[in-house]
């Protein structure tokens, strides 16, 4: 399976994957405790699994505040986009 | 006086605050008027419990229940306007600790009634639901029960399958739950169900069911290996309808509500802890003053005083630490945080002591009419329920690096002499030395840190031993006795040297070597046995690459 993550939909498929549910059920704007089941540690974990999965380096302290799908995918893809940009720039 | 001081938000050093949130709580005027009564009553309850009959057979004595009723014992922490008593959670710790120094089975009984089955309709029921059940659960006409784990979800209760489909004017609720304390006789149970239709696919709910409500049956009682009396019994649910307006709240919040209702549980958990943990110090008190060995009584053996010193040291850090939880009631996020601590520390300090206990009795402490079995055998349970702490301190471990500010941010050494003033240093050293661990470690591994299991467990270790430290500086600041002060140094400087040696570990990533061994001797010894070769084709086993 291709890994790049700037993709939202490659995304929610590594999410669902790891939470073992069918990415279609997974929509932007759900929360990820209230509707996903996880508390703050669990989604600290989804990101953490979600960052090998995708071979990205993930800093915690933003990680914090993220509460639901929509942000969690905005973050991964942020993050995505700064670290490719530095490695091709550094390439 | 206080022993060591926060820097608030706005900068400038305020005391370390304690003492005052002990003060506000215990100015409950029902704690202060019923609290020395229930005790007294307490007393009484212990004279009729026989606890090695109740173990042998397995049940707690109608007589017993209907003691417990007429002293008001089920009615703890529910509210005077629907019959209870309204006591703050700190004097049901009280209540709770009394009656687990004569027997385990009736205060777990107790525990749960005012913890995990109560407490979902006192935190979030609506007026209606409060009126309709939290009278009879007061009187103890019902007894409550609470179920949220299955046979696939223990654990990770995120698994729970028993499953809520939306009908007409509410749910029809199917599945399975296993090991429901009080599930034998209970008249009303909270249980933890999943809702997709209530919120997104994975969205529990707490819903409360009545004993008798059809399509739910109760199974028979498990054969156990401590508090034999208290009841376990799996449920079936079979299309149990549940009318929408038995749900708990706001639908879909059951995981969030089941971490406030744990909370609470833990806490009296502790507490019923700490009571076993003192039955046992007590009877090798009694022992160690007079068997004489050697021409001299075992107290005088400096080894044995170790042992003796350790156990006090123990128990003044569970006290502490459950203190500083129930004292914690109003901030529900403070309570959840410092409820684990409690709950890891106290359960595993009380099978310590009652090991340690055993010891000290030589054979006599392996004989069943000393009593000490029962109470090793009775606390074994507290390690692996309301969450293994295996699991908790891998969560502890986490919480601790992923939130920014905590209980311990900021505090410093204040202005002490004597002893105090020792052991407050040895504490503000240890507090820097957690901060600074953290932060490296956060650094060092950023977000990966959350998959490295065995650091965070290692971490969640310190955590412990931190907080009980301060906990026991704290309230040895208000202790005036030379004894208490010297127990209070023990259990400080012990768990001190424990913690900043765990977060060595943490700091230095050693170990690796360890883990990595440890991790190939699992996988070839796994790959050896005939469970293992009979699932393969299953793929129940599945390597995970956390370490
Ligand atoms: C007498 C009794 C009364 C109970 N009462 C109730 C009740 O009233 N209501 C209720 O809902 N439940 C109740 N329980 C269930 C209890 O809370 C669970 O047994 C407990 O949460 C552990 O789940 P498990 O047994 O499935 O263990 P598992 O989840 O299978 O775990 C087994 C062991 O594996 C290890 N482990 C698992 N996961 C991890 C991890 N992530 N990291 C590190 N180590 C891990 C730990 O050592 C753990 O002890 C009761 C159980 C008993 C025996």
């Amino acid at each position: 399976m291709n890994r790049q993550p700037d993709n939202r939909t490659r995304i929610i498929a590594v999410m669902a994957e790891i939470l073992e549910i069918e990415p279609s059920t997974i929509h932007g704007a759900q929360r990820l405790r209230e509707d996903l089941g996880m508390d703050s540690l669990g989604s600290l974990e989804l990101l953490s699994v979600m960052s090998q999965e995708l071979d990205l380096e993930l800093e915690m302290e933003h990680a914090l505040n993220i509460t639901t799908v929509d942000e969690a995918c905005a973050f991964v893809s942020r993050h995505y986009a700064q670290q490719h940009r530095a490695a091709s720039a550094g390439a | 006086m206080l022993a060591l001081e926060r820097e608030p938000e706005g900068g400038g050093w305020t005391p370390l605050s304690l003492g005052p949130r002990l003060a506000r709580v215990t100015e409950n005027d029902a704690e202060r008027q019923l609290l020395p009564l229930l005790l007294g009553s307490v007393d009484k309850l212990r004279v009729q419990l026989d606890s090695a009959s109740i173990d042998r057979a397995g049940k707690i004595p109608a007589d017993v229940l209907d003691t417990a009723r007429r002293m008001g014992l089920f009615a703890l922490t529910i509210g005077e306007e629907h019959g209870g008593l309204g006591l703050p959670l700190k004097a049901a710790t009280a209540v709770i600790d009394q009656v687990a120094r004569s027997d385990r089975s009736v205060a777990v009984m107790l525990g749960l009634h005012a913890g995990l089955g109560t407490r979902g309709l006192v935190q979030y029921g609506s007026s209606a639901q409060q009126s309709r059940w939290l009278p009879r659960l007061a009187s103890g006409e019902l007894v409550a029960a609470f179920a949220a784990t299955e046979a696939g979800a223990g654990s990770d209760l995120m698994a729970v399958q028993t499953c809520g489909r939306g009908v007409a004017g509410g749910l029809r609720i199917s599945g399975q739950k296993c090991y429901v304390t009080n599930g034998g006789f209970a008249g009303l149970y909270t249980l933890l169900v999943r809702t997709p239709g209530l919120g997104g696919e994975r969205a529990q709910s707490l819903v409360c069911i009545e004993r008798g409500a059809a399509g739910l049956h109760v199974g028979r009682e498990e054969d156990k290996l401590g508090i034999r009396g208290s009841s376990t019994v799996t449920l079936e649910l079979d299309e149990v309808f549940v009318p929408s307006e038995d749900v708990l709240g706001a639908g879909g919040s059951g995981s969030a509500q089941c971490a406030h209702v744990l909370a609470w549980g833990r806490t009296l958990m502790s507490a019923g802890c700490l009571g076993i943990a003192n039955a046992a110090f007590q009877a090798t008190l009694s022992h160690v003053a007079t068997r004489r060995q050697f021409g001299r009584t075992l107290a005088r053996m400096p080894v044995v005083q170790l042992d003796c010193a350790d156990m006090a040291a123990r128990l003044y850090a569970m006290e502490s630490l459950v203190r500083w939880a129930a004292d914690a009631e109003a901030e529900p996020v403070r309570l959840e945080a410092l409820s684990t601590l409690a709950k890891v520390l106290c359960s595993e300090s009380a099978f310590a002591i009652c090991d340690r206990a055993i010891q000290l009795h030589g054979a006599l402490g392996f004989l069943e009419p000393t009593g000490l079995p029962r109470l090793l055998r009775d606390c074994r349970i507290t390690r692996i329920f309301e969450g293994a702490n295996d699991v908790l301190l891998v969560r502890i471990g986490a919480a601790a690096l992923a939130s920014p500010r905590s209980e311990l941010t900021g505090l410093r050494c204040a202005d002490l002499r004597g002893t105090l003033a020792d052991v407050a240093r040895v504490c503000a050293a240890l507090v820097t030395e957690r901060e600074a661990t953290l932060s490296l470690v956060r650094q060092r591994d950023g977000l990966s840190v959350m998959r490295k299991q065995a650091l965070l467990w290692t971490l969640g270790q310190a955590e412990v031993k931190v907080h009980a430290a301060i906990a026991c500086l704290a309230r040895a600041t208000a202790e005036s006795s030379r004894s208490s002060l010297q127990v209070a140094e023990h259990a400080i400087v012990s768990l001190a040297a424990d913690a900043s040696a765990q977060l060595q570990v943490a700091r230095d990533a050693r170990g690796a070597a360890a883990l990595a061994r440890a991790q190939a001797i699992c996988d070839d010894l796994i790959a050896d046995t005939p469970a293992f070769r009979s699932s393969a084709g299953s793929g129940a086993h599945t390597q995970d690459s956390s370490t």
